[in-house]
């Protein structure tokens, strides 16, 4: 009952008052969200906090006692964890403090790198498996010449701004309709499945299969 | 001709290392040398500016800086800067977000800031203390509480009742900013109660969560909204700026250098927006004899080399596809 019936009640019962908040504009409605489940939320964020932090420190402790492979990462992980809390609770985070620093010049560099690969995969992916196998393959491949050179100012130098029109027509038009298509898709499947978990039906966010 | 061993074999099998190498090359060299080269702007990225130039006030003619301060402050409209991405895009984003606190110093707008995630929070105070520094004769003495305010972090469960709050009033759904200063008690919320004040919302992020804006605040209150994605993210929002429901589009490296372009040859110069000026007046010199500061044109000399890589994969591609044709001839020759 605790695990299954609660929980299934708890779910239904919030998600029709949220509805109701949505669709309707009647004060108890408005009320319940604005003066009741503000607050929930509220009082329950650093909840959610502490068990993230104490999640990812069992994970990392268990995992350095245990010297699992690569553990050492752990202990980097912990260190910056914790240190860059602290550095933030003692001296504060605007700038010329020790947390800026860390910003700065860890993390962005670190970021930007991961995110900069991104173009010499693509680089790679395109020179080693971009081909005009097929008649389909084939309008891919100009489409993605024709939307590369219209991006960028050199192309529209070298081939004049009709490139950048032809681009702007393929990103308006083809581009549009299939992103329309997936949008109705995900869009009805999204209230199906909104509508399976509102009636009951669907459970499995529970943890039972049925 | 050994169809193992021939050139066009060798170009299929070529080790990816080397284009790994010709890439990053491709992509320094215009960094460390950059040249002018022309940013044509679109629709969307003057949609923006147009829109974010309308809520400028208005000074009497003659008008002293302090004359000109008083009426700032009291003037009753105000841009959202939503701050939703870490620090992995901030090479397509930041340049964005920098332009757009530019303009709004220029034409003494008054602007807010407020993000959901920890990581972005510092991306707030570096980019609006990017563009102080970079030229504190212009913009030193623009002030945090009159000039501007940075909610800072929220967390993101509270992301809805911040959304829906700020249409009743937006002093009491931010509460505090990130100084820890009372909202309501700030200079710059003078005539600034909610969206009928605050009407436009631009989102940075590098995915699809400006939406999150039209379907809560758009329908509702009728707030503007406008994002800044990364160019990866671009094709997604096409739907909903076709149908107005995004009012302009920032995309990647190159919203960001058109958005440059037009802070530096309108706003600068405290000039109206005109499609004319745009396009017989010459270009904005971004290398060589310029006093622009670099972070002030760091998106179009990042489109230099996004140029180059672009021209790059096309080169790539094509002598992938002549190696593939070939081989494909010979293999069939063979046979």
């Amino acid at each position: 009952m605790f695990k299954k019936t609660i929980p299934l009640i708890m779910v239904v019962t919030l998600g029709f008052l949220f509805v109701g908040f949505v669709f309707i504009p009647h004060k108890i409605a408005q009320d319940f969200y604005y003066v009741w489940f503000v607050d929930w939320i509220r009082a329950m964020s650093p909840f959610g906090l502490i068990l993230g932090i104490m999640s990812i420190t069992l994970a990392h402790t268990t995992r350095i006692r245990r010297k699992t492979p690569n553990w050492q990462y752990s202990i980097l992980a912990l260190v910056g964890l914790y240190f860059t809390a602290a550095s933030g609770f003692i001296w504060g985070t605007q700038e010329g403090t020790p947390y800026m620093w860390i910003f700065k010049n860890i993390q962005v560099p670190m970021s930007a790198t991961m995110f900069s690969l991104l173009a010499f995969y693509i680089a790679s992916a395109a020179y080693k498996a971009f081909r005009a196998r097929s008649a389909e393959a084939t309008v891919l491949l100009i489409t993605a010449l024709i939307v590369m050179l219209g991006q960028v100012p050199i192309g529209i130098s070298i081939f004049g701004e009709g490139i950048a029109t032809l681009t702007q027509w393929i990103l308006d038009v083809p581009n549009l309709a299939s992103k329309r298509g997936i949008a109705l898709g995900v869009g009805l499947g999204s209230v199906a499945v909104s509508l399976r978990i509102l009636l009951g039906i669907e459970r499995t966010y529970l943890g039972g299969g049925e | 001709m050994d169809k193992n061993n021939n050139i066009f074999q060798k170009i299929q099998q070529l080790d990816r290392r080397y284009i790994y190498i010709i890439l990053a090359v491709a992509i320094i060299l215009p960094l460390i040398f950059p040249y002018n080269s022309k940013t044509y702007t679109t629709k969307p990225a003057e949609n923006i500016y147009r829109m974010i130039d309308s809520f400028a006030p208005v000074f009497p003619e003659g008008a002293t800086e302090e004359e000109k301060d008083a009426i700032a402050m009291a003037h009753d409209k105000a841009v959202m800067l939503a701050f939703w991405h870490d620090a992995s895009t901030m090479s397509e984003l930041f340049p964005m977000e920098l332009s757009i606190i530019r303009h709004c110093f220029e034409r003494r707008i008054k602007f807010f800031t407020f993000t959901i995630f920890a990581t972005s929070a510092p991306i707030i105070d570096m980019a609006i203390n990017e563009v102080k520094k970079s030229d504190p004769e212009k913009y030193g003495n623009k002030k945090s509480g009159e000039d501007y305010v940075n909610f800072g972090y929220k967390v993101s469960s509270l992301l809805l009742p911040i959304i829906f709050g700020m249409g009743e009033d937006i002093s009491d759904a931010m509460d505090i900013d990130a100084e820890g200063r009372k909202v309501s008690s700030l200079p710059i919320m003078t005539n600034i109660k909610n969206y009928n004040d605050m009407n436009l919302v631009i989102d940075f992020s590098a995915s699809s969560a400006g939406t999150y804006w039209i379907y809560y605040a758009r329908p509702r209150f009728g707030v503007n909204v406008a994002v800044g994605v990364t160019a990866v993210m671009a094709a997604d929002t096409y739907p909903q700026l076709q149908t107005g429901q995004f009012i302009g589009m920032l995309a990647g490296m190159k919203g960001a250098a058109e958005y440059e372009k037009l802070v530096d040859v309108f706003a600068s110069t405290q000039r109206e927006f005109s499609s004319e000026i745009l396009r017989n007046e010459a270009e904005p010199i971004i290398s060589g004899d310029t006093n622009l500061p670099y972070p002030f044109r760091q998106a179009r000399i990042g489109m230099n080399a996004q140029s180059i890589a672009h021209i790059l994969i096309i080169v790539f591609i094509l002598i992938g596809n002549v190696g593939f044709f070939v081989q494909k001839h010979l293999q069939k020759n063979d046979n």
